[in-house]
C-alpha cells in the first residue's frame, strides 16, 4: 500500500464530494439544526438563549443519531456506486484496488467530518461566547463519537455497495440498514429479551448493546455527560457491568473501531474478486 | 508485448470469452472487431486487469497481470468506451489527478492539457463539456504517461465526424511513437486504416487473425474487409 497514492485518491474524493450540492445542503442543515437545538432546547424550559455545553450535546444526540448514519450511507453508496466510465478508468491506473478503496473511504469521510464540523465549531463558539467553557471536553468527545458513527455508517455503506453491483439494490439494502439500525433493532432485541428472564434477558441486552453502533454511540454519549442516569437500576448495573465509566467508554469506542476495521476488510476482499 | 493464453471468461453460465488466445507485438496496432456481446471489451479489460478472467493468462512484457496487476498496469493505459468524469471538475483538476497517480507533476499534465487544445477550457468544469470534448479530455489523460501500450475500448464510438479524425491523427500520432496499440472498433474501415492486425471476436470465441496485409492481398481479392468480416460472423453464427 502507498500512502501517497491513498492521499491523493482522498484528495480528489474530497474535492468531489465538497462540490456535490447534497454535501453542501447537508452541511447547512446539519449546521442550523445543531445550532437551533442548542437555542431552542432551553426555551421550552421557560427561559431564553443558549445552554451549555453539555445540555446541549445531550440535546443534540438524537439529532446525530437518526441524521448521521442515514446521510453516512447514503454518501457511501453514491460514491461506490459511480458511473462506470469513472470506476474503470481509476482501477485501470497503476494502483491496488485497496489503495483505491482506502482513498475514496478517507476522502467521503473528510468531506463528512467537514461538513458536521462546521456546524458543530459554530454552536460550540456561540455556546463559549454566551455561557462559558463548562463541559467543553464532554462537547469534544461527543463530537469525536458523532464522527465515529459517520465512519461506521460510511464503512457499512462501501460494504453493501461493494457487495451489490446494482446501485438500486444497493440503495435499497442502505435505507434498510438505516432502519434496521435507528428503529428496529431496539424493537427486536426487547422483543427477544421479553421471551428470557431474569440474567439470561440481562446478558442478552447487554450482548446486543455491541450489535448495534447507533446504541454504542448512544451509552458512550450519555456515559459521557454523566446522563447516564436516565437508565435507571439498567444504567447502573451497565456501568457496574463495564466497569465504570472510562473502561465503559473506551470498551464502546474499542468496539465502534471493530465495527469500522471488520467492513473495511470484508469490502477489500469483496473488491480483489470482482469485475470492476 | 502482450500474450493472451487460453483466456476464458465466464459469468455465471454464459461465456463471454471462450478459450482466446492472441499475441500483440511490439509497436503493432491491433484492432478488435466483431459484434456487440463478442467478447471485445471483456477481453480489453481482462488485459488491463479490470476483470478477473475465470481461467487462462495473460502477461504484459513478461508480467502476469493476475498476481501483478500494478506493476503490469505502469505499462498500460486504457480508454473505457463512455469514459466520465466527476462533472464539478475542472479539466485541469481532472489531468492533474491522474498524472499524480503516475507521479506525474502538475507542470507536464498542465503542458499535455495546453497542447491538447483546452486553452479556454481547462479551467471550466467538465459538465460544461460536449461528449466529445469528454472523449477527447480522455486521450489527453491517457497520452500524458506515455505508457507503451494504450488500449482503447470503441474510442470513436460516441464521436462526431471531426472527433473521428482527431482520434485517427492520435492513433497516427502515438503509432509513430511506437507505442502498442489495441483498440477494439464496430467501423470496418476503421481497423483497415490504422490497424497492422485485426482479431475478429465471434460469440467469445476468435474467428479469424489476420494482418490488414495479408487480408489484402489473399483474402481480399475479390471482395472488402465488410464480405471478409461478415464471411467470419455468418460462419460461427451458424
Amino acid at each position: 500500500m502507498n500512502h501517497l497514492l491513498i492521499t491523493r485518491i482522498a484528495r480528489q474524493e474530497l474535492l468531489v464530494n465538497i462540490r456535490n450540492k447534497w454535501t453542501i445542503i447537508f452541511a447547512v442543515v446539519f449546521g442550523v439544526l445543531v445550532i437551533g437545538i442548542s437555542y431552542i432546547g432551553i426555551m421550552a424550559e421557560g427561559y431564553s438563549g443558549m445552554q451549555n455545553f453539555t445540555r446541549t450535546s445531550a440535546s443534540m444526540l438524537n439529532l446525530v443519531l437518526y441524521i448521521v448514519p442515514l446521510v453516512s450511507l447514503i454518501m457511501g453508496t453514491l460514491s461506490f456506486t459511480s458511473d462506470r466510465g469513472t470506476t474503470e478508468l481509476l482501477f485501470s491506473q497503476p494502483v491496488f484496488r485497496g489503495e483505491v478503496l482506502l482513498g475514496k473511504i478517507l476522502g467521503l469521510f473528510l468531506s463528512l467530518l467537514l461538513s458536521m464540523i462546521v456546524g458543530f465549531i459554530v454552536a460550540g463558539g456561540i455556546i463559549v461566547t454566551v455561557t462559558g467553557s463548562e463541559g467543553l471536553l464532554q462537547y469534544l468527545l461527543f463530537v469525536l463519537l458523532s464522527l465515529l458513527l459517520a465512519l461506521v455508517f460510511l464503512v457499512v455503506a462501501v460494504m453493501i455497495a461493494t457487495s451489490n453491483k446494482r446501485k438500486s439494490r444497493s440503495f435499497g439494502i442502505a435505507l434498510f440498514a438505516w432502519f434496521f439500525f435507528v428503529l428496529f433493532y431496539d424493537l427486536i432485541i426487547l422483543g427477544v429479551s421479553l421471551l428470557f428472564k431474569g440474567q439470561t434477558a440481562n446478558t442478552i441486552l447487554f450482548l446486543s448493546l455491541f450489535g448495534n453502533p447507533v446504541d454504542m454511540v448512544r451509552i458512550a454519549a450519555l456515559i459521557i455527560l454523566d446522563n447516564v442516569s436516565i437508565f435507571g437500576a439498567a444504567g447502573a448495573a451497565l456501568l457496574r457491568f463495564l466497569g465504570g465509566s472510562g473502561t465503559s467508554v473506551a470498551l464502546l469506542i474499542g468496539s465502534l473501531l471493530v465495527w469500522i476495521g471488520i467492513p473495511i476488510v470484508v469490502s477489500h476482499r469483496l473488491l480483489n474478486k470482482q469485475d470492476i | 508485448m502482450i500474450v493472451v493464453e487460453h483466456l476464458t471468461k465466464q459469468y455465471g453460465k454464459f461465456t463471454a470469452v471462450n478459450d482466446v488466445s492472441f499475441t500483440v507485438k511490439q509497436g503493432e496496432v491491433f484492432a478488435f472487431l466483431g459484434p456487440n456481446g463478442s467478447g471485445k471489451t471483456t477481453t480489453l479489460k481482462s488485459i488491463v486487469g479490470l476483470n478477473i478472467p475465470t481461467s487462462g493468462s495473460i502477461h504484459v512484457h513478461g508480467i502476469n497481470v493476475r498476481t501483478h496487476s500494478k506493476a503490469a498496469k505502469q505499462f498500460m493505459s486504457y480508454l473505457p468506451q463512455r469514459v466520465i468524469f466527476p462533472e464539478t471538475l475542472t479539466a485541469r483538476e481532472v489531468v492533474r489527478f491522474y498524472s499524480s497517480l503516475r507521479n506525474i507533476s502538475k507542470s507536464v499534465a498542465d503542458e499535455a492539457l495546453s497542447n491538447a487544445g483546452f486553452n479556454g477550457f481547462s479551467d471550466k468544469p467538465v459538465h460544461e463539456f460536449s461528449g466529445g470534448m469528454i472523449q477527447r479530455l480522455g486521450m489527453t489523460v491517457i497520452a500524458i504517461p506515455d505508457s507503451p501500450i494504450l488500449l482503447l475500448d470503441e474510442p470513436t464510438a460516441n464521436l462526431d465526424p471531426q472527433g473521428v479524425k482527431q482520434f485517427r491523427d492520435f492513433i497516427t500520432e502515438q503509432k509513430a511513437k511506437g507505442k502498442t496499440i489495441i483498440f477494439s472498433t464496430h467501423l470496418l474501415a476503421e481497423a483497415e486504416q490504422l490497424a497492422d492486425r485485426v482479431a475478429i471476436f465471434v460469440s467469445g470465441k476468435l474467428a479469424a487473425l489476420e494482418s490488414i496485409d495479408n487480408l489484402r492481398t489473399t483474402f481480399l481479392k475479390e471482395g472488402t474487409i465488410e464480405d471478409l468480416y461478415l464471411h467470419y460472423v455468418g460462419n460461427s453464427q451458424k
